[in-house]
């Protein structure tokens, strides 16, 4: 059975894809070293249109509005200038309402870009640029240290990790913060304060770890402007140890916080990167394996939901567990003391 | 090892691809007659970290041969077939799938009321969600088409509207906006585009839009104004969905390689079967069919052919969670848990089973905190397709379900639950049938792999679907109309092998089963009171011909519609408890 892995390592390299979602131009080249706020590459997007009816205007069949059409694809258009007609006097005449854009035409209509924004694509990680896809995105390499979350708010930053959870079972209140924070990505334990979590985003600090949150918390975390990673869900959860003693030993080190929600089809999950000047190009994280005596795991439900431990028995057959269910499962020795009987499926790798 | 079968009965291997697991069954005759000999599930390995759906569907097919003791793929990992004299292989395969990303859809029609609800319930029929939909009465500008085309970016676009004689200027129209949107995108971006309206403008559309994207032309969904025709433009959005989640998920080709083509998405097979199952039964009552995955859930309801199928992509019981979530009032899910727990570990089960969809409830909390999500997403989506089942369908009341014959549920949660009798109670919390209905629980998860068989061999889903590799937990009937609480509602007396049992007599609010023997058949005479309906007419009675004894004998549901859960903890203990309490199994 392929087993479902979280990685948290402290040294390892990462490769990257980085695309835009359309046409633009790659500003680095291979080589060339970028942190995680560089633009890598732009496109030129718009998100506001007009469409003009050409052929209503110039009281034209549809099929003759491109042979009075006075302007090309892609010509910048004045408010006001003509864009189609005949070039007679008091001949129908097609403006332009506003400043834009003829960017296409078709049956008769004309569409102008009233706005002319640009996508930049951030690298979003601090790293090497290994491949260009001209036109489209870079691949990155990065090495240093990685940690994966289960759940983040969509939101990212890059700030100096600051320790505040100095167990894993640390809880975050709001008279632990103060300005002193300002621009640090905190760590932190559980979290059921929303005052706590308000207080941080007006210090402001550029965003939190945190081991659990408070399920009634969930709506307000995702409307905050600073990202926010949970290193095991929701509830009160304590912080698995290997995470901790991490984020414990990198406590000061740049770090860039990506809390993206997660793809599973994509691969993106959110994530802490914290680059290292002394990591060399540690090997590539290991692929997908199967579950194997002496691996270490973390047990994703209750009653052990949160622990760590190491796979000392791969069980035959399937086991009965307390709901009646019967499943794969494995003996694990926990980190903290004793054994359990685990489903497969409750378990993932940490890699 | 299997014994010789005539050439004519060959033999079948089913994969399902689910966003948790993989299943496979192997079919084959024994006596002359189609039977089930495996059927197997493994973790499914589409997603993260295997990035390879075939990585399960081989652990699945080696489950199979390990069980029948036949080899089924080559050196190659191809299909050995036909099947050989040797015994080696299976004369075909078919892959169903349910397991990749969602489809992104904008949806275009002329008609608020008329062609776009067609084109809604085309795309509900597949996993999709709809992002965007437009119609002429829309109030936004017609440059709001290209603009949430460029902020969506959808990975198809369904265009509709038109009768064959009707409509064709407006339709161009909605065309030539498209056109320009797709203009603006790079051509490896933009999106399919399935054209579904008047059939008479496709060379027009063609001409419009074929050099722009690929675009997929299919029969009108709606050739009139009365009458919708979802059926060949579904086979269409099938086989376009299949082209754009083979573009994203690794190793979808090679499935579809492996099963010769025989390649459909899980909910259009399973729609299949139901609709199949359907044509047996007299009119005016029909056959339900549930399927609730960790994703989505399904519902197919048919009646003599005509099928309404609905699949509800954001309620599942894994990543459909949070779906559920957004929908539903915390108490509509406690209130089916018997045992005391907290509103904060209800939500925190619900909030990280999304998390990691994959894993199971090893403890009693967890398990029941699932049943009890399980049945509100049922419930929820038999809500949903209310509107959509055909118009004859007859409902006693505003707010039930019709009149339905058969009805079976799918899904692990209710297939694989520990004790047959959570799953009964599932079913009849969350569905509430009304009238007589059979109740069968698809555990070994054939429907879809048989609605899927049938296009290769119909003798073959016809035999199995007869033979007990379903579970039949009872038939049960529920009168419906108004009744003193603890009042007597319904008498009935069962006729066994000519012999007359003793009348039973059951009381408004209550739960039980009526002894019959598993596989048994009796007459019933069901004689409601206080004008109570159960199908025969408001204080009706009569001969139900041939009932056949399921797990749990014969069911009498006679909590009412809707059923009511008292909201006070000890009165909700004391009412759950007691449902429990008189349904035996045979």
């Amino acid at each position: 059975m392929v087993a479902p892995v979280t990685y948290i390592q402290s040294r390892t390299t990462i490769r990257r894809r980085r695309l835009l979602d359309a046409e633009g131009n790659v500003l680095v080249k291979v080589g060339d070293l970028v942190s995680s706020a560089d633009t890598v590459a732009q496109a030129a997007t718009s998100t506001r249109h007009i469409m003009l009816d050409a052929a209503r205007a110039l009281n034209v069949p549809e099929n003759r509005v491109a042979g009075l059409m006075q302007r090309q694809i892609g010509e910048m258009v004045e408010k006001g200038a003509i864009i189609a007609g005949r070039r007679a006097v008091g001949a129908r005449l097609l403006r332009a309402p506003e400043n834009g854009r003829v960017v296409a035409f078709s049956g008769g209509q004309v569409l102008l870009q009233v706005d002319d924004e640009s996508t930049k694509l951030p690298a979003r990680l601090a790293g090497k640029i290994v491949d260009v896809e001209p036109g489209r995105g870079v691949i990155l390499q990065y090495s240093g240290a990685w940690l994966q979350g289960v759940w983040g708010n969509h939101r990212y930053g890059d700030g100096i990790l600051q320790l505040l959870a100095k167990r894993p079972d640390h809880v975050l209140t709001a008279d632990a913060i103060d300005m002193s924070m300002r621009g640090a990505i905190l760590v932190a334990g559980h979290c059921n304060q929303l005052q706590a979590l308000e207080l941080a985003g007006q210090v402001p600090i550029r965003g939190l770890i945190l081991s659990s949150l408070a399920t009634r918390l969930w709506p307000a975390a995702r409307k905050l402007e600073y990202p926010i990673l949970l290193t095991e869900g929701f509830g009160r959860l304590p912080m698995n140890q290997v995470a901790h003693q991490l984020l414990s030993d990198l406590n000061g080190e740049a770090a860039t916080l990506n809390a993206q929600p997660t793809d599973p089809f994509e691969d993106l999950r959110p994530e802490v990167l914290i680059p290292l000047s002394d990591a060399g190009t540690p090997p590539l994280p290991t692929e997908a394996e199967n579950f194997r005596l002496g691996q270490t795991v973390r047990i994703l439900r209750a009653p052990h939901a949160g622990e760590i431990g190491e796979i000392t028995a791969l069980l035959p057959g399937s086991t009965l567990f307390p709901s009646g269910l019967r499943a794969k499962a494995a003996e694990i020795a926990l980190s903290k003391r004793g054994h359990a009987l685990v489903p497969l499926a409750n378990l993932e790798v940490l890699g | 090892m299997s014994e010789k079968r005539p050439k004519s009965a060959p033999s079948l291997v089913t994969v399902d691809v689910g966003s948790v697991n993989t299943r496979a069954q192997f079919f084959d005759t024994v006596e002359g007659s189609y039977r089930l000999l495996a059927s197997v599930q493994a973790p499914s390995t589409t997603a993260a970290p295997a990035h390879d759906l075939n990585i399960g569907v081989l652990d699945a097919l080696e489950q199979v041969e390990e069980l029948t003791g036949r080899v089924l793929l080559s050196e190659r990992g191809l299909l050995i077939s036909p099947d050989e004299e040797s015994g080696a292989g299976a004369n075909a395969l078919t892959a169903t799938f349910s397991g990749g990303p969602i489809l992104k859809v904008i949806t275009i029609g002329l008609l608020e009321g008329v062609s776009l609800t067609s084109v809604n319930n085309l795309v509900n029929s597949t996993y999709a969600q709809i992002v965007d939909s437009f119609s002429l009465g829309d109030r936004r500008k017609p440059e709001a088409i290209i603009d949430s085309i460029s902020q969506t970016k959808p990975d198809l676009i369904v265009l509709g509207g038109g009768t064959n004689r009707g409509a064709s200027r407006s339709v161009i129209r909605l065309a030539n906006y498209l056109a320009l949107a797709l203009k603006l995108l790079p051509e490896n971006l933009r999106p399919d585009l399935l054209f579904v309206g008047n059939e008479n403008l496709q060379e027009e559309i063609e001409s419009l839009l074929g050099a722009l994207t690929r675009l997929h032309l299919a029969e009108n969904i709606r050739p009139n104004l009365e009458d919708e025709n979802l059926g060949p433009a579904a086979h269409s959005l099938s086989r376009i969905a299949y082209e754009i989640q083979a573009r994203k998920v690794p190793g979808l080709d090679q499935l579809n390689i492996l099963a010769g083509g025989h390649y459909h998405p899980t909910a259009a097979a399973f729609g299949r079967s139901i609709r199949f199952l359907s044509m047996v039964i007299d009119y005016p009552k029909g056959m339900l069919g549930v399927d609730i995955g960790a994703s989505s859930t399904t519902v197919a309801a048919a009646f003599s052919g005509e099928l309404d199928l609905k699949v509800y992509s954001n309620l599942g019981i894994g990543r459909g969670l949070n779906g559920l979530l957004e929908e539903t009032h915390l108490s509509q899910i406690s209130r089916w848990l018997s045992p005391e727990i907290a509103e904060e570990d209800i939500l925190d089960y619900l909030y990280n089973k999304p998390l990691a969809p994959q894993t199971l409830p090893a403890t009693e909390q967890d398990l029941a905190i699932e049943q009890a999500a399980a049945r509100q997403i049922m419930r929820l989506a038999i809500g949903k397709s209310l509107a959509g089942f055909p118009q004859d369908a007859i409902y006693p009341l505003p707010g039930t379900v019709p009149w339905f014959d058969r009805i079976m549920v799918s899904g692990s949660v209710v297939a694989h639950a520990p004790r047959l009798i959570q799953s009964l109670l599932m079913i009849l919390d969350s569905i509430q049938p009304v009238g007589i209905a059979t109740i069968i629980l698809d555990q070994n998860n054939l429907a879809a792999a048989l609605g899927a068989g049938a296009e290769i061999n119909p003798l073959l889903a016809v035999q199995v679907l007869e033979s007990n590799s379903f579970v039949n937990l009872g038939t049960v009937i529920s009168p419906v109309g108004k009744a003193r609480s603890g009042s007597p509602v319904l008498r009935l007396q069962m006729v066994i092998d000519g012999e007359k049992k003793p009348v039973v007599e059951v009381n408004e609010g209550s739960l039980q089963s009526v002894s019959l023997p598993m596989g048994k058949t009796a007459d019933v005479y069901v004689y409601p009171l206080q004008n109570m309906d159960v199908g025969l007419g408001p204080g009706h009675g009569g001969w139900v011909r041939r009932v056949v004894g399921g797990r749990f004998g014969l069911i009498v549901d006679a909590r009412g519609r809707p059923i009511t859960v008292p909201s006070q903890p000890d009165r909700r203990k004391a009412n759950l408890d007691n449902w429990q309490q008189y349904l035996l199994e045979s």
